[in-house]
């Protein structure tokens, strides 16, 4: 076999592995939520995959415009939450979005509670990257909790702590010394 | 094995019922705001709700219930004084000020919140006080200190810009015969719970905190106003009853530690952070007519009235909004709140829509 039809056949094969929707291995480093894998024994069954709407500040003005993504159809709601969150911090793919949060920001824990709150907690660049705008703030709060409760059942309301911490304000603004509930005036339905 | 008849069974189970001692009620008001506020902690066994008379308000259980006080005086002239009537009815007696009752339900502990609404400068107490006092407007430059909020791309800082603007919005609502309170004249770091209370101690009518807008939207322009939303207070609520009833441990290991701290501290919390929501109405119609007069007078580009669950607004016992009177991040309208004449055009908005309100306050 020529090297052509070589490099030929692992391009279907990877084209072949890339649209299915089941992977019997997840490859480790592209799992975002390695680490908190299932046991063994649970993952005798190949991982589906699921779709999850995403919310980005729109670029056009002050709403939430959304993105689908695909994650690994994970049972557990931290799991599911934190795949949404890696997603979310990634940024938008297309022209009429904007990153949700401040460049830098990385999710550093995850928690579901079973009456339905999340805590969510970022690193510092999460209130230290805002510009100091109640619209920017507004929108990358609201964008973290419209896109956890949209796509965990299990989540009705989202805290967010800063490095370990409870704050009062990201900014100055909104109120996070409790839960939030989403906000879904903010977000404007894509046009399909 | 042998089994109690049926009908002896229920005779048994009726006697317990009648037998059962009254459900304990604890009774707490507070006259010290604008409304009355009365809660009623019910143990369990009973369930009651709030019925509305005239000349009168009733807590009607469904039953017996023992009310610890049984009855006492409110001072006051929206609700004057409250009694237990027969075993299951607690009547609160309305006075000439009462207008009009909010109530809700706080649970684990059962609590049922009354909070009756009205004039209190119709008390005679007070007739003996200066008959007309000038109402007071709270006005609050955002941010200060340290804390310089947004940074417009020349280097404009918007803690100044803030204070810029409530300094000459005080001195045209003085011109118009109301008294103005800045809760920072300087540049302070000031927290956001003192902002509110410099408004809830003056008495304020209105609350009214001045802020400008910055996003890395460039082109993102114009002039919003907030009130505060009603699912974040309604969540906010829930969640912190949820926390009281961890704490909630009567007789318990704690119980000495509790008898040493004020009585009913987390119930004032709750109070106190629900403190907007009976002002929602009033805190949209402020901001609706305050957006009405910038989109007229100033010409910025009309962003509307939103609601967010700002910080600064939640304890606020009176109407209170936000004013984002630009985005300090756009170059045109940072040009523009370097002009003094652009920033009187600003104040001369707020002040036309806020004396407006006050007078019908």
């Amino acid at each position: 076999m020529t090297s052509r039809g070589a490099s030929a056949l692992l391009l279907v094969a990877l084209v072949a592995c890339g649209r299915t929707d089941r992977r019997a291995q997840p490859a480790p480093a592209a799992d975002p939520v390695a680490g908190a894998a299932p046991a063994e024994g649970e993952t005798a069954a190949p991982l589906a995959k699921s779709t999850v709407t995403l919310y980005f500040p729109s670029a056009a003005g002050d709403t939430l415009t959304t993105e689908s993504r695909e994650i690994l159809d994970t049972i557990r709601p931290a799991e599911r939450g934190t795949q949404v969150l890696a997603e979310l911090l990634e940024g938008p793919r297309e022209k009429g979005a904007l990153a949700a949060v401040p460049e830098g920001t990385t999710l550093r824990r995850l928690w579901v509670r079973e009456d339905g709150t999340a805590f969510a907690d970022f690193s510092d660049e999460l209130a230290s990257g805002l510009p100091g705008g109640s619209s920017d703030e507004i929108l990358a709060i609201y964008a973290i909790v419209d896109s956890l409760t949209a796509n965990v059942p299990e989540i009705q309301r989202v805290g967010i702590l800063v490095a370990g911490r409870e704050r009062d304000t990201l900014g100055g603004h909104v109120d996070l010394r409790r839960p939030l509930r989403p906000d879904m005036a903010l977000a404007q339905k894509k046009a399909e | 094995m042998w089994r109690p008849p049926p009908l002896l069974a229920a005779l048994a189970a009726a006697t317990l019922v009648a037998a059962a001692d009254p459900v304990p009620v604890t009774i707490t008001t507070d006259s010290s705001g604008p409304s009355t506020r009365v809660v009623l902690m019910v143990e369990k066994g009973a369930r009651c709700k709030v019925v509305q008379e005239t000349a009168r308000v009733q807590v009607e259980c469904d039953n017996p219930i023992a009310p610890t006080p049984r009855s006492g005086a409110l001072d006051d002239t929206i609700l004057t004084r409250f009694a237990l009537e027969g075993d299951r009815t607690i009547v609160f007696a309305t006075g000439p000020g009462f207008r009009r009752l909010d109530t809700f339900e706080l649970r684990n502990p059962t609590r049922l919140v009354i909070d009756a609404q009205g004039e209190r400068g119709a008390a005679p107490a007070r007739a003996a006080a200066p008959a007309k006092a000038q109402p007071v407007v709270v006005i609050d430059p955002g941010h200060g200190g340290v804390e310089t909020g947004a940074v417009g791309p020349t280097g404009v800082q918007e803690k100044d810009v803030t204070l810029d603007l409530a300094r000459r919005l005080k001195a045209l609502l003085e011109r118009r015969g109301l008294t103005a309170v800045l809760t920072r004249d300087e540049d302070r770091v000031l927290p956001l719970d003192d902002r509110t209370s410099v408004a809830n101690h003056n008495r304020a009518v209105l609350f009214l905190s001045i802020h400008l807008n910055a996003s890395k939207r460039k082109d993102a322009a114009g002039a919003e106003t907030y009130f505060l939303s009603t699912g974040a207070t309604d969540a906010e609520a829930r969640t912190l009853a949820a926390l009281e009833n961890k704490a909630y441990d009567p007789g318990g290991a704690s119980s000495e530690a509790k008898a040493a701290a004020p009585p009913d501290r987390g119930l004032e919390l709750v109070l106190w952070d629900l403190a907007q929501n009976s002002y929602l109405a009033e805190s949209s119609r402020l901001a609706e007519s305050v957006q009405a007069e910038l989109n007229a007078l100033t010409g910025a580009r009309d962003r509307g009235v939103r609601q967010a669950p700002f910080r600064v607004l939640m304890g606020a016992t009176m109407p209170a909004i936000l004013v984002e009177a630009g985005f300090i991040s756009n170059p045109e309208e940072e040009a523009r709140l370097k002009d003094a004449a652009y920033k009187d055009k600003v104040a001369e908005a707020i002040a036309a829509a806020v004396a407006s309100f006050a007078a019908r306050s």
